[in-house]
C-alpha cells in the first residue's frame, strides 16, 4: 500500500485504512508507525478535539452508571454485609477484610473448576458449530435476488429470537423429550426409551443446537448489513473479469465480510466464559450440574441465590480479567491476520 | 419508500443484473429447498405457540402441554390480556421509552463511534479501552441501585434509559463500519472546510444507513423487551411498560406460593395458553419492525459515492 | 449470550447482567454518603430468643370470640368452616376503625396484576381500617433481588413484608438491623388494643422475635402441614386402583399404573413424599434435632435421608416418572390435571385450587390426598412445620404514628373468619366486587383483579380453611391434616426463629441440588456421601456446636 493524496501534510492519516471491500480497487495508506507521536499534544487536541468532544457523552455515562458502582467490587476482598450500616455504601467500611480469602476459596472448590472446564467445551463447541452459520445464512439470503422471498425469509429467521428460553426449552421438550411427539411416534413402532433431552452425554450439543434454533436466524442481520455496503461495481467488475458465481463469493463477497467477521470474533473470545445462563438454568435439573453448570449459573447458585456478594464480585472479578486477557490476544491474532480487530495499534 | 412501492418494484424489475449469469436448476432448487427448511424449522414451533394461545382450557388441559392440533378456537386469552385500561396505558408507556431511548442512544453511539473511528487521534486508545473495559466487568444489583436511587432517578422513566444507554457492543459494531468507510469521500469535505459534525451528519450517516438500521433496531428491541430495571427502579403500578404487565398477567393464575392460602383461581383461563398468547403479543413489534428495517439491505449502497 | 448473537444490545443485555450475573457491593466514591455510620449490633442478631425470656416479648393471648369453627383445631392442624356464615349478620371486630389516617408506605411481594393504587378496593379497605396505605406492591418473584436493594439503601418504606424464603445470606441479619423493636407497642397487655393481633397463637408472635425483640407481626401456618401426594381419585376408581399404604405397594402400583404408549405415568417426581415416608426433617433450623439417643443431629446425617434418596432414584430407574418431570419442564400440576400423572408433590393450595379450576371444564376431575404411611407400612412420623413463614416488619426510625396506623392495618388483615373486616378483605365490597348466589360469595371480573394478594399479606389470623363454594373440600383439608397431625413430632428447633450466624450461610445449599441429581441418576450414591463428610469437616461440626450451645441455653423446643 502506499501514501496516497488524502494523507495529511503532518503525516497523520484523515480517517482509518481498513480492510475493507473497496481496499482492492482503492489503493489506501496505511499509517505511518509512530508518526502520530511526533506530533505535540496540543495541536493534537486541536486537530480532535471535536472527536474527543463527540465521545464524551458515551463516556460520561459508562462512568456514571458503569464505573462509579464498579468500585463496589472492593467487596471481593471482604466478607460483604451490606446491611452492617445504615447503608449499602457505608457498609462497606463495616465489614470485615478478608484478603484473597474468597479468592482461595473459588480456587479450591472443584465445582467451580468443572464450571470452568464446561464453560470453554461449551465456548469452543459454539465457535465451531454456532458462529460460522449466520454467516453462511446471511450469504445465502443475500444471493436471493427476488425481494420478496428475501424479505420473507428474513422475517420469518428473526422470530425465534424473541422467545424466552423458557419457551425453547419446553418446545424442546415437547420435540425431544422422553414423552415427546419423536419418542412417542418410537414408541409407536416399539422402540422405547428415547429421550435427549436428560442425556447428560449429548447435552452441549443439545444447547447449542438450541442456541442455534433461537439466535441464528438474528445473527444474520449484522452480515447483512455488511454485505449492503458491498458496491455492486466489484461484483461486475469482477464478473467482467470471468469470476464465475464461487470465485465472485471468495474473492468479493467475503472479503466484505471480513472486517465484521473479525470484529464479532474478538468480542465473542472475550466473551468466552459467558455461554449463556437462562437456558442452563432451566436444563440443569435434567442433566445434573456436572454437565450442565457453568460459570454463570455457578456465581448465580453460589453468590446471588446465597447473598453472598463477596464471592460473587471476586468471580466476577476473575472472570473479567479473563476475559480483558482474551480479547487482547485475540485482537493480537486478527493483527497478525492483517484485521483491524476491534483496536488498532 | 414505503414498503408496498418496494414491493411493487420488486415486481416489475428485472432483478438480475446483466452480468450476473442464469443459476442453475440444481443450485436454485438447493437452495430453496434450505431455506424453506429453515423457514418450517422456524414456523412448526411458532405454529404450536400460535395454536395453543388460541385453544380453549380444557384443550390445553387435555393436551397437558402445548397444543399440537387446533381443536376449537377462541380469543379469550387475547381479550384479557389486551382489556383494562392498564395493558393499553402500558403500550404508551412501552412505545414511548423505546423510542426516547432509542433515539438518545443511537445519538450517543454514533457520535461516540464517530469520534472513535480514527486510530491515532488523541486519547483515541484510552477512550476505546475505556469503554470497553465495562464490558467485562460488572457491577452488581446493590451498587447500581443505590447509584440510581441516590441520583434521584428511582420512579421516574428516566431510570429505565440512563442506567442502559450506551451498548459498548453497539458503538463497536457502528464504529467497524463508519471506519470501512474510504476516506477519500470525507477527504474533499474536508478540504472544503467542513467540520467532524458536519461530515458525520452529511456523508458518514448517509452512507451507513444499513448499520445505523441494524444498531436502532437492536436498541430498540432491547429497550420493548426490557422489564428488569422497571421491576426494581418502579414502584408506581402506573409507570409499568408492557412487559412487565405482561408479566405479571401471566402470573396471575400460576401456583402461588405455600402460606399465600387466598390464592386467586377463576378457572376460566389456562395458565399455558395466556403465556403463548404473550410471545405471540411480543412477536407483533418484531413482525412490523422488520420490514423497515431490512429495506435498507440493499446490494451495493455506496455504488454512487464511490463513483462521484 | 450466545456467540455473536446481537442481543448484547445494551438494555437487555444490562437488565440480564442486574439480575442474574455479576452482583458485587456498593457505591463508593461520587455518591453522597447519605447519613452516618448506624451502630453496629452483629452480636445480636445471630442466634434465637425461646422460653422465658421470650414470653415476656410476646403479647398476651386474648382469644377471639367470633365465628366457633366448624371443625376445631386438633393435632396441629388449621380449623375448618364448613357451614354457611349468615353474610348480612357478620359482626365488626372492632368497634371503630383503628388508624388515624395518616399516611405510610408497605411494601409487599406481589404475585398476578397488582390493581391501581385508587382503586375501590384500596379505598373501601383504608376507610374501614382508618388507614391510609400507599402499596409498593412487587413483583414476588424478583421480590428477593428488590429486598436486597431496598435494605441495604437509607429509603426502606415504612412497612416491609418478608417471607421466610427470602432469608438468605444476611438478610436475616439485616432484619434485626433494619425493623423497629414492636415490644413497646404489643408486648403483654399492650396488644389488646388490636384485638385482633392479641388473637394471633403466641407460637406463631414467637417466630417474630428476632434479634431479641419482638420485630415481625406473622402470618401464622398450621405446624401440621405437610407436602402432599395428591391422586387422581376419579382414575383410580375407574381403574380399581388401590390407594398404596406402604413403600412397595407404591412401586408396584406405579409400574401397574405406567404406560408409555398409552401417555401415562404413574407419578411426578415425589421427592417430598418420600423424606415424610421415611421421616426426613425438612431443611434449614428444623432439620436439627436431638434424638432419643441423645444426639443432635442435621437432617442430612438421619439414615433415613439416604433412604428416602435411594427409593426415590428407584422410583425414576423404573420409568414411572413422567419424563417432563425428570427434565423438570413444564408444570406437574397440568399433567395432573390432563390425566399424564396421576399422583404428584404439592402443598395443600392446590386441593382448593385445583377443584375450582377444573370444576368447569372436567366434571369428572377428583383430587384427593393420599395419607403418608411409615417407611415399614405402619404410621409415619412427620416433623411439625413452623407456626410462620411470612412477617411483616416496620421500619427503625418510623414515627410512633405511623407504628399505630400500621398495626391498624395489620390488625384488620387479621380479622378472623366471620366477620366483617375478613368479608371485606377477602371479597372487598358487595355490588362492587362480588354477588351473593344461594348465600356463597362469588367474585366478578373487578374482583378478581382487584381483591388480589396486598391487605392478606400484612397478618392473618389462627390457620384456617374455609371455601364457601366447596365446603367438602375444607373439611377433607382439615380432617386430613388432623390425622397426619396425629404423627407429628416436633424437632428440637420448633418454634424458634433461628438465626445461623452468617458463616454458615451457604454451608447446606448444595444438598438440594444434589438431591435432584442423585434421584436422577445424575450422582451416585458415594458423591452423596462425600458431601456430608465435605459438610461435617467444613463447618457442619462448628454448626452443631453452636446449635447445641443454643439449645442449652434456650430450651428444646419440643
Amino acid at each position: 500500500m502506499s501514501l496516497t493524496a488524502g494523507s495529511r501534510p503532518d503525516g497523520t492519516r484523515p480517517a482509518a485504512a481498513v480492510e475493507e471491500p473497496t481496499a482492492a480497487l482503492v489503493p489506501e495508506a496505511a499509517p505511518q508507525k509512530g508518526a502520530a507521536h511526533k506530533v505535540p499534544w496540543r495541536v493534537r487536541l486541536r486537530r480532535d478535539r471535536a472527536l474527543i468532544l463527540m465521545t464524551l457523552p458515551a463516556i460520561g455515562l459508562l462512568v456514571l452508571f458503569n464505573y462509579i458502582p464498579l468500585l463496589g467490587n472492593v467487596v471481593a476482598f471482604q466478607d460483604y454485609d451490606p446491611y452492617a450500616s445504615s447503608n449499602g455504601i457505608t457498609a462497606i467500611f463495616h465489614s470485615p477484610w478478608l484478603g484473597v480469602e474468597q479468592f482461595s476459596r473459588m480456587v479450591d472448590d472443584p465445582l467451580f473448576w468443572s464450571a470452568v472446564k464446561n464453560t470453554i467445551v461449551l465456548f469452543l463447541l459454539q465457535l465451531v458449530l454456532f458462529f460460522p452459520i449466520p454467516i453462511a445464512l446471511a450469504l445465502l439470503i443475500n444471493s436471493v435476488i427476488r425481494p420478496r422471498v428475501r424479505a420473507v425469509a428474513q422475517a420469518i429467521m428473526y422470530l425465534p429470537h424473541f422467545f424466552s428460553w423458557v419457551l425453547v426449552v419446553t418446545v424442546f421438550q415437547q420435540v425431544f423429550g422422553g414423552a415427546g411427539i419423536i419418542a412417542q411416534t418410537l414408541e409407536d413402532h416399539g422402540w422405547s426409551g428415547f429421550d435427549l433431552m436428560t442425556n447428560a452425554d449429548l447435552f452441549k450439543f443439545l444447547v447449542t443446537a438450541q442456541s442455534v434454533w433461537k439466535d441464528a436466524g438474528w445473527g444474520i442481520i449484522v452480515f447483512l448489513a455488511a454485505l449492503a455496503a458491498v458496491s455492486t461495481d466489484l461484483y461486475e467488475a469482477a464478473a467482467m473479469d470471468g469470476a464465475g458465481r464461487w470465485r465472485r463469493m471468495w474473492h468479493v463477497t467475503l472479503p466484505a465480510l471480513r472486517p465484521v467477521i473479525a470484529l464479532l470474533l474478538v468480542l465473542r473470545v472475550g466473551d468466552a466464559l459467558s455461554v449463556g445462563f437462562e437456558q442452563f438454568l432451566l436444563q440443569r435439573d435434567a442433566v445434573g450440574v456436572g454437565a450442565s453448570e457453568v460459570l454463570d449459573t455457578y456465581v448465580w447458585n453460589m453468590g446471588i441465590q446465597n447473598g453472598d456478594f463477596s464471592y460473587a464480585a471476586a468471580v466476577g472479578l476473575v472472570k473479567g480479567a479473563i476475559g480483558v486477557c482474551l480479547v487482547l490476544a485475540a485482537n493480537k491474532f486478527a493483527h497478525l491476520l492483517g484485521e483491524q480487530g476491534v483496536y488498532k495499534k | 419508500m414505503s414498503l408496498n412501492t418496494q414491493l411493487i418494484r420488486s415486481l416489475k424489475a428485472p432483478a438480475r443484473p446483466v452480468w450476473e449469469e442464469a443459476p442453475s436448476r440444481a443450485g436454485l432448487s438447493a437452495k430453496s429447498g434450505f431455506l424453506v427448511l429453515c423457514c418450517l424449522g422456524v414456523l412448526a414451533p411458532l405454529w404450536i405457540v400460535i395454536v395453543t394461545s388460541l385453544s380453549p382450557k380444557p384443550v390445553i388441559d387435555r393436551a397437558g402441554g402445548l397444543v399440537v392440533l387446533p381443536q376449537g378456537i377462541t380469543f379469550v386469552n387475547y381479550t384479557e390480556l389486551l382489556s383494562g385500561g392498564q395493558v393499553s396505558r402500558a403500550i404508551l408507556v412501552s412505545l414511548g421509552v423505546t423510542l426516547v431511548g432509542t433515539v438518545f442512544s443511537m445519538a450517543v453511539s454514533v457520535l461516540a463511534a464517530y469520534g472513535l473511528s480514527r486510530p491515532g487521534s488523541l486519547g483515541h486508545r484510552f477512550l476505546l479501552m475505556a469503554l470497553m473495559a465495562t464490558m467485562f466487568f460488572g457491577a452488581g444489583l446493590i451498587p447500581t441501585y443505590l447509584l440510581v436511587q441516590s441520583l434521584g432517578l428511582t420512579d421516574t422513566y428516566l431510570s429505565l434509559i440512563l442506567p442502559s444507554a450506551v451498548s459498548v457492543f453497539n458503538i463497536l459494531v457502528l464504529r467497524g463500519f463508519f471506519m470501512g468507510i474510504s476516506p477519500e469521500l470525507t477527504e474533499s469535505a474536508r478540504i472544503d472546510g467542513a467540520g467532524d459534525l458536519r461530515i458525520l451528519l452529511t456523508i458518514i450517516m448517509p452512507l451507513s444507513r444499513a448499520v445505523l438500521a441494524v444498531i436502532s433496531l437492536f436498541y430498540a428491541v432491547g429497550y420493548w423487551s426490557a422489564w428488569f430495571n422497571a421491576s426494581i427502579y418502579l414502584t408506581d403500578q402506573d409507570m409499568m411498560p408492557l412487559q412487565n404487565v405482561l408479566i405479571q398477567l401471566v402470573q396471575k393464575n400460576t401456583a402461588t406460593p405455600t402460606g399465600l392460602q387466598q390464592a386467586v383461581r377463576t378457572g376460566e383461563l389456562s395458565t399455558l395458553g395466556l403465556q403463548m398468547a404473550v410471545m405471540v403479543l411480543a412477536l407483533i413489534p418484531v413482525a412490523v419492525a422488520s420490514p423497515l428495517v431490512q429495506r435498507h439491505f440493499k446490494k451495493g449502497m455506496l455504488t454512487g459515492a464511490v463513483k462521484g | 449470550m450466545t456467540p455473536n448473537s446481537p442481543s448484547a444490545s445494551a438494555p437487555s443485555r444490562r437488565s440480564f447482567l442486574a439480575s442474574t450475573a455479576v452482583a458485587a457491593a456498593a457505591v463508593a466514591g461520587g455518591v453522597p454518603l447519605l447519613t452516618a455510620c448506624g451502630g453496629s449490633e452483629n452480636k445480636d442478631r445471630e442466634g434465637t430468643t425461646s422460653g422465658k425470656a421470650a414470653d415476656k416479648l410476646l403479647p398476651t393471648f386474648v382469644a377471639s370470640k367470633f365465628a366457633d369453627p366448624d371443625i376445631a383445631s386438633k393435632n396441629g392442624s388449621a380449623a375448618g368452616y364448613t357451614g354457611k356464615v349468615e353474610l348480612s349478620a357478620l359482626a365488626a371486630s372492632v368497634a371503630k376503625p383503628l388508624g388515624s389516617g395518616a399516611p405510610f408506605k408497605v411494601m409487599s411481594p406481589f404475585w398476578g396484576s397488582p390493581p391501581k393504587a385508587d382503586c375501590a378496593y384500596y379505598t373501601a379497605l383504608d376507610k374501614a381500617a382508618g388507614t391510609k396505605v400507599t402499596w409498593q406492591n412487587q413483583d414476588g418473584n424478583t421480590y428477593g433481588q428488590k429486598l436486597g436493594a431496598v435494605l441495604a439503601s437509607s429509603s426502606i418504606p415504612d412497612m416491609v413484608v418478608v417471607p421466610i424464603w427470602e432469608l438468605v445470606g444476611k438478610i436475616s441479619n439485616a432484619v434485626t438491623a433494619k425493623f423497629m423493636d414492636l415490644g413497646p407497642y404489643l408486648a403483654g397487655d399492650k396488644v389488646k388494643k388490636y384485638p385482633n393481633l392479641a388473637a394471633i397463637p403466641s407460637d406463631s408472635w414467637k417466630m417474630g422475635i428476632f434479634g431479641g425483640a419482638l420485630r415481625g407481626i406473622p402470618m401464622p401456618t398450621a405446624s401440621a402441614t405437610f407436602n402432599i401426594a395428591y391422586y387422581r381419585k376419579d382414575v383410580f376408581d375407574k381403574k380399581g386402583y388401590k390407594v398404596p399404604t406402604s413403600p412397595d405397594e407404591f412401586m408396584s402400583w406405579a409400574k401397574e399404573a405406567t404406560s408409555a404408549k398409552a401417555k401415562v405415568y404413574a407419578v411426578g417426581d415425589m421427592s417430598w413424599t418420600a423424606f415424610n415416608v421415611f421421616g426426613v426433617r425438612p431443611s434449614g433450623t428444623l432439620g436439627w434435632h436431638i434424638g432419643d439417643d441423645g444426639k443432635l443431629t442435621y437432617r442430612i446425617e438421619q439414615p433415613e435421608y439416604l433412604e428416602a434418596l435411594e427409593w426415590t432414584r428407584k422410583l425414576f430407574a423404573a420409568g414411572v416418572v413422567h419424563p417432563d418431570d425428570k427434565a423438570r419442564s413444564g408444570d406437574a400440576g397440568q399433567r395432573f390435571t390432563a390425566g399424564k400423572i396421576l399422583m404428584y408433590n404439592m402443598d395443600m393450595s392446590h386441593w382448593y385450587g385445583k377443584t375450582a379450576e377444573q370444576a368447569k371444564s372436567n366434571p369428572d376431575f377428583k383430587i384427593e390426598a393420599m395419607d403418608i404411611f411409615g417407611s415399614d407400612g405402619g404410621d409415619p412420623q412427620l416433623w411439625a412445620s413452623q407456626p410462620a413463614n411470612i412477617w411483616s416488619l416496620i421500619r427503625k426510625g418510623a414515627s410512633k404514628e405511623t407504628v399505630e396506623n400500621a398495626l391498624a392495618a395489620a390488625n384488620f388483615a387479621a380479622a378472623p373468619y366471620g366477620t366483617k373486616e375478613r368479608m371485606l378483605v377477602d371479597y372487598g365490597v358487595e355490588g362492587t366486587h362480588y354477588t351473593v348466589k344461594d348465600g356463597v360469595p362469588v367474585k366478578n371480573d373487578q374482583g378478581n383483579q382487584e381483591v388480589v394478594n396486598a391487605w392478606v399479606m400484612l397478618a392473618a389470623p389462627a390457620p384456617y380453611f374455609a371455601h364457601p363454594d366447596y365446603p367438602d373440600v375444607a373439611r377433607k383439608q382439615v380432617e386430613w391434616e388432623q390425622r397426619m397431625g396425629a404423627f407429628m413430632k416436633k424437632t428440637s428447633t420448633y418454634g424458634m426463629n433461628i438465626v445461623e450466624p452468617t458463616r454458615y450461610a451457604n454451608l447446606s445449599s448444595q444438598f438440594e441440588q444434589l438431591e435432584i441429581d442423585f434421584v436422577r441418576g445424575n450422582k451416585k450414591l458415594s458423591d452423596v456421601q462425600q458431601a456430608i463428610s465435605t459438610w461435617k469437616s467444613s463447618g457442619g461440626d462448628k454448626l452443631r456446636d453452636w446449635y447445641k450451645k443454643l439449645i442449652d441455653k434456650n430450651g428444646s423446643g419440643n
